[in-house]
């Protein structure tokens, strides 16, 4: 660098961006230990009554000061936390399967309309999710299926499958035909060299493709809010409803797990990516 | 005999995904077109009968019997546009500099800085957006601490407003807008800085002619990525935004959920997609030029 001031200018400039990313999610994690029910912002002492609360332990209700009331509450975020993980589940393992398939086709087949193939699946990902979950909301309804669990999945594996193929995809690139070939050449059927030769050389890219959507169908919230049962909110959607009907500090306290939680997850895919590189 | 059976296992892998979207993303997609001209029926319903009335009410040729034509669609729609520009703007001034600043880092460095950006992404949306509600608030953090400062009597009202909504877009699109400008960035050839330095040119100058026109691609790939999930958004308006903060998709959430008038909401959704498309088919004319050029 020719100027060392501009250096020191655009680092601080880059180290303020920074706190202004991370700032919020540590104005909350400190809210959450907050004792003071009334006015978060006044500082009264620190407290896990928000975190035991969650889980019915806590007798401190804000606002209701009911204990039964909270219980209920407790009961419906932790079904809400089951349907995520459920719909989670599913969805990354259909989604996984039919991007993995779609990105060999791609990458290993010549074929008439390749192309057109992969501008259609860049569509899923870039059509606004409002889009896409009114769109599902009229077909179901139309087609007279009930919303359930299951309209959760199909609508989350519509725009999942395009990410994993992404990712996979990637991968494909870096990898080295001649070895396929050589497979090939030695007598392998197209099928055992798929499964033998090509499969496990793309682990990590189905694996990074699958924690990918795994994360997004964990926090999918518009596409899911218009096409949930009654009976079937997703975490995200439950939060949602939480604040709309007014900031409470348990908020602050499960809004803190869930930020604690996507660390541990975004550190094990930097922990899979790195082992890609081996 | 090898050419069919790799045709067979070429359709098997593809069968899948042709399925799967042709029923679960091109038909509900074209059920919305439909839609938006069917006409509303009593409590919520539609009449299959055929109804332009839909777009009229938003552009202007209502009848003003059945459907009255109010400007304020057309307001919410061209605030939407507005939002989202703003928005990809103020992630470009923001990231820029800093993907400068991190692509300069040692390799040590860097990879924590990148990892650091992409962190949010996996982080709920839900509850970032929560954050700034709480900090906005009139008896959020900010407020409190200009107040302690004694630099506001009175707590400013931001919650609610258009500033806020930009400003929450704006924080949950950075990653969105920082990854395609890192990369361009660091592909950026320095030698030619150097060079245009040497030769004479000032700073704004070698910014102009040979910093902008190299990281281009990445600053249209940002812009497009951002502008799109930020012109439908409902999400960010709905937490932080009051009545004045309204966007596009609080209105077709409003026709779906609450005024069951789903044509409607299908034909201001239609307008939503065509300025997707539009922006779509811009980028992808613009990418083949700079590629023919290159």
């Amino acid at each position: 660098m020719r100027n060392p001031w501009g250096w020191v200018a655009l680092t601080a400039f880059s180290l303020l961006f920074f706190t202004f990313i991370y700032a919020p999610l540590f104005v909350i994690i400190g809210y959450s230990f907050n004792s003071n029910p009334v006015n978060m912002m006044i500082w009264e002492g620190f407290t896990f009554d928000w975190y035991t609360g969650l889980f019915g332990l806590s007798d401190r209700a804000t606002g209701v000061g009911n204990r039964a009331a909270y219980i209920e509450s407790t009961d419906q975020m932790l079904a809400a936390l089951r349907t995520s993980l459920t719909v989670a589940l599913f969805t990354t393992t259909i989604s996984t399967v039919i991007g993995t398939a779609t990105a060999i086709a791609l990458a290993r087949y010549r074929f008439r309309g390749r192309g057109a193939y992969n501008g259609f699946l860049m569509m899923p990902m870039m059509m606004p999710d409002i889009v896409l979950g009114i769109g599902l909301l009229i077909f179901f309804v139309t087609l007279g299926m009930q919303l359930s669990l299951l309209t959760i999945i199909i609508g989350h594996c519509t725009f999942l499958t395009s990410y994993v193929f992404i990712i996979v995809q990637a991968r494909m690139a870096g990898l080295d035909p001649a070895l396929e070939e050589a497979s090939a050449d030695l007598g392998a059927s197209e099928w055992t060299t798929l499964r033998k030769v090509l499969l496990p050389q793309l682990a990590p890219g189905i694996m990074g493709g699958a924690l990918l959507a795994f994360v997004i169908s964990m926090d999918d919230l518009v596409i899911t809010y218009f096409i949930s049962g009654v009976g079937d909110t997703t975490l995200p959607v439950f939060i949602f409803g939480m604040i709309r009907r007014g900031v409470k500090p348990e908020i602050n306290a499960i809004a803190t797990l869930i930020i604690l939680a996507s660390v541990i997850i975004a550190a094990l895919g930097l922990w899979l990516r790195s082992r890609k590189i081996d | 005999m090898a050419l069919r059976r790799q045709s067979v296992i070429l359709g098997a892998l593809l069968a899948p995904v042709t399925l799967f979207l042709g029923v679960f993303f091109v038909l509900p997609l074209l059920i919305i077109a439909v839609f938006s001209f069917l006409t509303p029926g009593l409590y919520g319903g539609v009449e299959w009968a055929f109804y332009h009335w839909n777009y009229g009410r938003i552009f202007g040729w209502a009848d003003g019997i059945m459907e009255v034509y109010e400007p304020i669609y057309l307001r919410i729609l061209l605030r939407s546009l507005i939002f989202a520009a703003l928005t990809v703007i103020v992630t470009l001034i923001l990231c820029y500099p800093v993907a400068f600043w991190v692509s300069g880092l040692p390799d040590r460095w860097r990879l924590v800085f990148l990892f650091l950006i992409t962190l949010p992404f996996f982080s709920s949306l839900i509850v970032r957006l929560y954050a700034w509600l709480l900090i906005l608030k009139p008896t959020g953090l900010f407020n409190t601490v200009l107040m302690n400062l004694g630099l506001i009597g009175q707590p400013l009202e931001i919650l609610y407003t258009p500033t806020a909504v930009v400003l929450g877009m704006v924080y949950v699109m950075i990653p969105f807008m920082f990854l395609p400008l890192y990369a361009s960035v660091d592909n950026l050839d320095r030698a030619q800085v150097e060079a245009s330095l040497d030769l004479g040119a000032n700073r704004i100058q070698t910014l102009v002619k040979v910093i902008l026109p190299q990281t281009l691609p990445g600053i249209l790939g940002g812009a497009v990525i951002v502008f799109i999930p930020s012109v439908g958004n409902f999400i960010v308006p709905d937490v932080l935004g009051g009545a004045k903060g309204l966007m596009v998709g609080n209105l077709v959430e409003q026709q779906f959920l609450s005024s069951r008038n789903w044509p409607f909401g299908s034909a201001l959704s239609m307008i939503i997609m065509a300025v997707v498309l539009t922006v779509l088919l811009i980028a992808v004319a613009r990418a083949r030029k700079v590629g023919g050029h290159a």
